[in-house]
C-alpha cells in the first residue's frame, strides 16, 4: 500500500463506509452526505481562496496597478518588480487563491477514488476494499456488496436512461446520459455564478475563467459519461454546495446568467448595455 | 496560450482522475485461466489468448482487434469442445469460441445479460449455467446460446457454480450459498455465510458435502441436500477463493495469506501458523505431494501435507488468479507481470524456459 492509501484513500473510504452503514446504506446518500463533510472541513479553505481571489480582483481596477501596467508594457522584468512591489507594499500574498486550490486537489482525488473504491465493482477493487477497511468497520463483511442503487441508477456504472424501442448508439451504449447533463449544467451554473465581476476588458483572470465556463461543464459531463454515476452524484452535490457556499459569502453573481452578464463593465459600457 | 493553458490543466486533471481509478471504472482485474492438456487459454483485458504449452507459441487471440470487450473470466472448456466466455466490458457478451482456432461457434454472442460476466460458467448436459453480475442465473443451449431460462437471486453472481449432478450450487455477493434446481427452476435451499462469497464451493468426492468460504472470515461445510451447517471453521481474514477438498482434508487460503488445513469431518485445523508470503485469493491446488498456492507477493509455493514448504519460485507480478495443473505443469498467470503466462514443473518448481507474452 502506498502513502497515499495510508493518509488519504483509505481514511476516505472507511468514514465513506461508516456514513453508508449509519444511515441505512443508501450509498448514493452516503456519497452526498460525505461530499458535505469534505466540503465543510475545506470550508476554510475555500474561504480563504475567495477571500484571495478578491483582493486580486479589485487589484485588477485599483489605479497605481493599471499605471504600472501601461508604463511599463513593454519592460517585462520591470513590470514584474513593480508588481511585486505593489504587493509587498499592500501585504498582498498572489498566491493566496491558488494555494488552496492545490491542496484541494489531492482531496478531490481522494474522494473520487474513495468513492470507486467503495462501491467494487471488480474482483481487484474489492479485494483492494477489502484490504482498506480500518479495524472499528468490524462489520464491513456484513456491508459488502454495498446497495448501489440509488433514485434509477445503479452507481457502480455510468448512467443511462436506455432508448424506447431498444434503439442503441454507439458513442451511447448506456442510453440518453441524464446525469452527465445535469453534471455539466450545475458545473456550467456554478462556474458562471461564482465568477467575479470584472471592470477591466483586459482581465486575463476574466478571461480564463469564461473559458473554464464553457471547457470544465464539458470535461465533467464526459467524465460522467464514462464512469461510474457514484461520481457524478458527487459532482452535482459539489457543485450546489459550492454554489450555497457562494451564496452564503454573498459571492454569489447573479447577473452573470444573463446574455452579456460576465463581459467586463467597461466592455459592456462601450456596447452601449 | 491562455487556451492552451487551460487545455493542458484539463487534460492534466483527466489523466490524474483516470490514472488513479480508470483500472476500477474500465473494469480491470486479474486474469482468468484455463488449460487443457495441450494448451492454456488467458482471459487478460480486451483479449483472449490460447498459448500452446509444450512451447509458449501463441496460437491465437480473441478478438483481432480490440473493442469493448474486457476479459477476467476463467474461460470455460466444455465437454462438446467450445471454450465459453464472458465479458466483462460494455457489450456484456457471453462468447463461445473454437479452442482451436479463436473463431466464435454460436451465431452470436450471448448479450441478455444486464451486467457483465465475472463468473466462470457450468456446463451441465445440453446446458450452459452463467452467472452474471446482475444477479441472475441464466441457462442457455449450450449448442448455440439460445437463452432458455433466467433465474433472479439478487445481488452479484462473481462465483462459478458447480454441480453434483442434479443441483447447482452457486455463491452469491449477497452471503448466501443457493443450490437451485435445473429442471423446476427454483432454489431448492439458501444458507446464510455470514459474508460476501466470491468463490465457488467445493464438493466432496461423495458429493454430500460442500466447502465453502467467505468474507465473513469462515470456512464452512454444508450438507449439500438440505443446505444445513455441519461445521465451521474461523479464518482471520476474508476466504476469497475456492478452498481446495482431498479425501481427509479441506484447505483454504485468506486474503491476509494464511493457510488452512481443515478436517474434512470436524473443521479442527491441523496447520497453526502457515503463512507464505502475501495475501491468497486463488485456490490452493491439489497437488501429489501435497497442495499448491501463489501468492500475491508473486511467489509459487508447493507445502506439503504437514503445511511444511517444498519450494517456491518466484514468478514476478502479483498473482491473484489460481494456479492451475496441466499434466505435471503448474500454470499462473500474474498480473502486472513481464509476461501473461509462466509454467513451472509441479515436481520442483522449476521454470520452464518460455514465458508467454500474448505477442
Amino acid at each position: 500500500m502506498s502513502w497515499w492509501d495510508y493518509i488519504i484513500l483509505n481514511p476516505f473510504t472507511n468514514v465513506l463506509l461508516w456514513i453508508y452503514n449509519f444511515i441505512g446504506r443508501d450509498f448514493g446518500l452516503a456519497v452526498i452526505l460525505f461530499t458535505i463533510l469534505i466540503r465543510a472541513i475545506t470550508w476554510p479553505l475555500n474561504a480563504q481562496q475567495l477571500k484571495g481571489a478578491k483582493v486580486m480582483q479589485d487589484l485588477q481596477t485599483d489605479k497605481d496597478w493599471l499605471e504600472i501596467q501601461k508604463k511599463y508594457a513593454k519592460d517585462r522584468e520591470k513590470l514584474a518588480q513593480e508588481q511585486m512591489r505593489v504587493y509587498k507594499e499592500r501585504g498582498i500574498n498572489p498566491f493566496a487563491s491558488c494555494l488552496p486550490t492545490l491542496i484541494q486537489f489531492p482531496i478531490i482525488i481522494g474522494l473520487y477514488q474513495s468513492v470507486t473504491r467503495a462501491l467494487a465493482s471488480t474482483p481487484l477493487t474489492l479485494l483492494q476494499l477489502g484490504r482498506s477497511l480500518y479495524p472499528f468497520m468490524n462489520n464491513a463483511a456484513g456491508l459488502i456488496p454495498l446497495n448501489s442503487h440509488f433514485l434509477w441508477m445503479d452507481l457502480g456504472r455510468p448512467e443511462g436512461i436506455p432508448f424506447p424501442g431498444g434503439f442503441t448508439l454507439s458513442f451511447l451504449p448506456y442510453g440518453f446520459p441524464t446525469l452527465a447533463i445535469v453534471v455539466a449544467f450545475t458545473t456550467y451554473l456554478q462556474t458562471k455564478l461564482t465568477l467575479p465581476p470584472s471592470s477591466n476588458p483586459n482581465d486575463q483572470t476574466a478571461s480564463m475563467n469564461n473559458m473554464m465556463s464553457i471547457y470544465m461543464p464539458l470535461f465533467l459531463g464526459w467524465l460522467v459519461l464514462n464512469y461510474a454515476s457514484g461520481l457524478a452524484i458527487y459532482f452535482v452535490a459539489s457543485n450546489l454546495l459550492g454554489i450555497a457556499q457562494y451564496a452564503m459569502m454573498g459571492r454569489v453573481n447573479w447577473r452573470n446568467l444573463l446574455p452579456g452578464g460576465s463581459k467586463p463593465a467597461s466592455s459592456n459600457a462601450k456596447n452601449g448595455k | 496560450m491562455k487556451r492552451l493553458t487551460l487545455i493542458s490543466f484539463i487534460l492534466l486533471g483527466a489523466i490524474l482522475l483516470g490514472a488513479c481509478s480508470g483500472a476500477a471504472m474500465r473494469g480491470t482485474s486479474w486474469p482468468g485461466l484455463s488449460a487443457d492438456t495441450n494448451n492454456a487459454y488467458i482471459a487478460n483485458g480486451q483479449y483472449i489468448y490460447a498459448a500452446r504449452l509444450s512451447d509458449g507459441t501463441k496460437l491465437w487471440q480473441y478478438p483481432d482487434k480490440a473493442g469493448a470487450q474486457e476479459f477476467f473470466a476463467s474461460p470455460l472448456i466444455t465437454p462438446d469442445g467450445q471454450l465459453i466466455v464472458g465479458s466483462a466490458g460494455t457489450d456484456q457478451g457471453l462468447i463461445s469460441l473454437d479452442p482451436a482456432t479463436g473463431k466464435e461457434k454460436w451465431p452470436a454472442p450471448f448479450t441478455g445479460g444486464k451486467d457483465r460476466w465475472i463468473a466462470q460458467p457450468l456446463a451441465l448436459n445440453d446446458t450452459l449455467y452463467a452467472p452474471n453480475n446482475d444477479g441472475s442465473l441464466y441457462a442457455l443451449k449450450l449448442a448455440t446460446g439460445q437463452l432458455l431460462w433466467s433465474l433472479s437471486i439478487g445481488k452479484p453472481l462473481w462465483g462459478a457454480p458447480v454441480t453434483d449432478g442434479k443441483l447447482i450450487f452457486l455463491t452469491s455477493l449477497d452471503h448466501f450459498l443457493y443450490a437451485i434446481d435445473p429442471g423446476s427452476q427454483k432454489i431448492t435451499w439458501k444458507v446464510d455465510l455470514g459474508g460476501s462469497v466470491a468463490g465457488s464451493p467445493a464438493l466432496s468426492a461423495d458429493k454430500t458435502t460442500l466447502y465453502v468460504g467467505s468474507f465473513g472470515s469462515k470456512v464452512f461445510a454444508i450438507n449439500s441436500a438440505d443446505g444445513s451447517i455441519r461445521w465451521t471453521a474461523k479464518t482471520k481474514a476474508w476466504v476469497w477463493s475456492d478452498p481446495a477438498f482431498n479425501s481427509s482434508n479441506v484447505y483454504a487460503a485468506d486474503i491476509d495469506g494464511q493457510l488452512y488445513s481443515l478436517d474434512a469431518s470436524s473443521g479442527q485445523n491441523s496447520w497453526a501458523n502457515v503463512i507464505p508470503d502475501g495475501p491468497i485469493t486463488g485456490s490452493p491446488l491439489l497437488a501429489t505431494d501435497g497442495v499448491i498456492v501463489a501468492t500475491e507477493s508473486g511467489f509459487v509455493y508447493s507445502l506439503d501435507h504437514n503445511g511444511k514448504v517444498l519450494w517456491s519460485t518466484s514468478v514476478g507480478g502479483k498473482i491473484y488468479t489460481a494456479p492451475i495443473a496441466s499434466g505435471n505443469l503448474v500454470l499462473v498467470a500474474p498480473l502486472g507481470a513481464p509476461y501473461l503466462l509462466y509454467a513451472v514443473n509441479e515436481k520442483d518448481g522449476s521454470m520452464l524456459p518460455w514465458h508467454f507474452d500474448g505477442k
